[in-house]
């Protein structure tokens, strides 16, 4: 659900959490971003920085300047401004990855943890089944069938956390119990109704199935598109997986290191929330790729 | 400059408050753990609280000086020894170039602070010095000090024979039991009252498989309430999984039923609750507890732990200071 009034949540004496519903909804990650931007514009006082997430957001503060209690009353009165999701109009760029869906490397992983750390379904056929699809071949056509949403970024430098925005593609899944001890570097996952793609050699708990050959965070700069920050997305950036095979992965993989690789993003749209949801109004959400 | 004879066991380059203004990219503030110790060892030497210096874990360095300065030594007590003779902690000595600073293991606590007059002066990275070692970056190339490296060191005058008052420093001295000062919340309400009550009143063990990420605690079973058990699949199947969120940093996080304070290099975002904080005036103990000491948790309000951080700013600074 989404709470009628956003719950305020103190977290030590320098933080705090903004919980603005209970479920993953693209609304509510709307709001905090727009929360975002607006104590960014506004130049909130006493305001470190600021983290949205999926339906939360925490706030960095120096109490010295604001107290906590002064604080929620600040932020109530950005939200009540906020006006309707609607209206928000967002930069979005767009990146395509080729991606290796069903990848030996993922499943290698997957067997190793079945092997030394607990028993379980392999990743893609669970979710698959988890989720009513036909087979492994129709979870890979919903999976990569749109486009992600980047809500937000953490965990680790640079890791993106997503959500489907074609709603007719939207899965769950639980995430691992207990964590893998490592991940490939370059993983597509998903927990809950998240997809992530992991930047680093990385424990995890994600579902896994499929691998990118291109680097998302870059401290060494070696690509154009980390003359900006390191970490190659913004939250309200769009990702695209393009199905592609082991040998184009491969064919990627050797562009990266030799440095001749050119990555793949569009940047001349913005994203609009009024729009985006006319488009879902329009579907037909019982028929599935 | 300092030339690393030995590295000691971890010793890296840190700054307060660290690299602040990442969390949403998913980059921790690192910096030291204890600051207290740390930021007085700044000011021992003259230099602003936060400036760069070096964290020791558990082995300390042997580093000399190439050039004329002044090092101030607190935190845990490793044995500092100048040119084999016993360094004084807690006091600003000055030193020569060619002198050797050798420390051995922690008798107490856990990590030892070394400030030297006019800051280390490496490159920053996004802002700050402080190292980040698992992605790499900050301090020396990334990492701990490697033996044959030369540690840059800005030059300045510096203050000799300067020592902080004796009521002025952490004490450490005799614990195998610490008092951690906690603030309920963000996710306190997902914890019964059982589980509430367990926490407050049990001996948390801390476990070996503890870094500078999180620290891992041994010790009873939590309890829940109703919103971790009947909610949305997308939290998550474990009790204590929450649509991925913003973590504080302190946080006790619960992954599964182990609790994991997550520290200066830990993660900024996950999919786990988080019921109680630990606020940024207690990381002290925190950073000179070992693994096999035992944690006492006492709720204290917001108020309280800003009132505690803001008695320890005054502790660091030169109201602290007195002649040696």
């Amino acid at each position: 659900m989404i709470y009628e009034t956003p719950a305020f949540r103190p977290g030590g004496d320098r933080y705090m959490l903004i919980e603005f519903g209970n479920e993953m909804n693209l609304e509510l990650n709307f709001m905090a971003q727009g929360l975002a931007t607006a104590i960014a514009e506004q130049k909130t006082k006493g305001v470190i920085e600021t983290a949205p997430c999926f339906a939360s957001m925490l706030i960095h503060y120096e109490p010295d300047e604001i107290s906590y209690a002064d604080l929620s009353r600040e932020l109530e009165r950005l939200i009540a401004a906020l006006g309707p999701s609607d209206d928000i109009e967002l930069e979005s760029r767009v990146f395509y990855f080729p991606t290796v869906y069903l990848d030996p490397w993922t499943r290698e992983c997957v067997q190793d943890y079945i092997a030394k750390i607990a028993p379980k379904q392999t990743d893609p056929e669970f979710v698959a089944e988890l989720n009513g699809l036909s087979d492994v071949q129709q979870f890979v056509r919903v999976h990569s069938g749109t486009e992600y949403w980047v809500a937000s970024l953490g965990f680790w430098p640079g890791l993106p956390f997503m959500m489907a925005l074609d709603p007719r593609c939207k899965l769950t899944a639980p995430k691992y119990n207990p964590p893998r001890t490592w991940t490939p570097k370059g993983t597509v996952g998903m927990g809950g109704a998240s997809t992530a793609i992991y930047p680093e050699h990385l424990p995890g708990g994600y579902q896994i199935f499929g691998r990118i050959p291109v680097p998302i965070w870059d401290p060494e700069k070696r690509f154009g598109v980390f003359s900006d920050s390191i970490c190659l997305f913004r939250p309200g950036d769009r990702v695209k997986f393009v199905p592609c095979t082991v040998e184009e992965f491969e064919e990627a993989e050797r562009r990266v290191a030799d440095g001749s690789y050119v990555y793949n993003v569009v940047e001349y749209q913005k994203f609009s929330v009024r729009q985006y949801k006319r488009w879902v109004g329009s579907l037909d959400l019982a028929r599935r790729f | 400059m300092l030339e690393v004879i030995k590295p000691g066991l971890e010793t890296s380059v840190q700054d307060w408050p660290g690299r602040i203004g990442f969390w949403n990219q998913g980059f921790p503030p690192s910096g030291p753990m204890d600051s207290w110790s740390f930021r007085l060892a700044n000011v021992l030497v003259g230099n602003a609280p936060g400036a760069a210096g070096l964290e020791c874990q558990f082995l300390g360095p042997t580093l000399k000086f190439q050039r004329n300065g002044v090092v101030a030594v607190t935190g845990a007590d490793m044995q500092a020894a100048l040119d084999g003779e016993p360094l004084p902690m807690w006091q600003s000595v000055a030193v020569e170039a060619g002198q050797t600073l050798a420390m051995a293991f922690a008798r107490t606590g856990a990590r030892t602070y070394i400030a030297v007059a006019g800051g280390i002066e490496t490159e920053p990275w996004l802002g700050a010095r402080a190292t980040f070692h698992k992605a790499g970056v900050g301090g020396m190339n990334g990492r701990a000090i490697k033996e044959g490296q030369s540690v840059p060191v800005a030059e300045a005058a510096g203050q000799p024979g300067r020592r902080v008052k004796a009521e002025s420093r952490p004490d450490f001295a005799k614990a195998k039991r610490w008092t951690v000062e906690v603030v309920a919340g963000p996710n306190d309400d997902w914890i019964d009252a059982a589980g509430h009550e367990r926490f407050l009143s049990a001996d948390w063990k801390l476990s070996a498989k503890s870094d500078r990420t999180g620290f891992r605690l041994d010790g009873p079973q939590w309890s829940f309430t109703d919103k971790a058990t009947d909610k949305a699949p997308e939290h998550g199947s474990l009790p204590s999984n929450i649509i991925d969120q913003g973590y504080p940093l302190g946080a006790i996080n619960l992954a599964g039923q182990t609790p994991i304070i997550l520290v200066n290099d830990g993660p900024s975002m996950g999919g786990f609750i988080n019921p109680y904080t630990v606020p940024q005036a207690a990381f002290w103990k925190l950073g000179q507890s070992r693994p096999g000491e035992i944690y006492n948790f006492k709720a204290v309000s917001v108020d309280e732990a800003q009132a505690m951080a803001r008695r320890l700013r005054e502790l660091c600074t030169e109201a602290s200071i007195e002649t040696a």
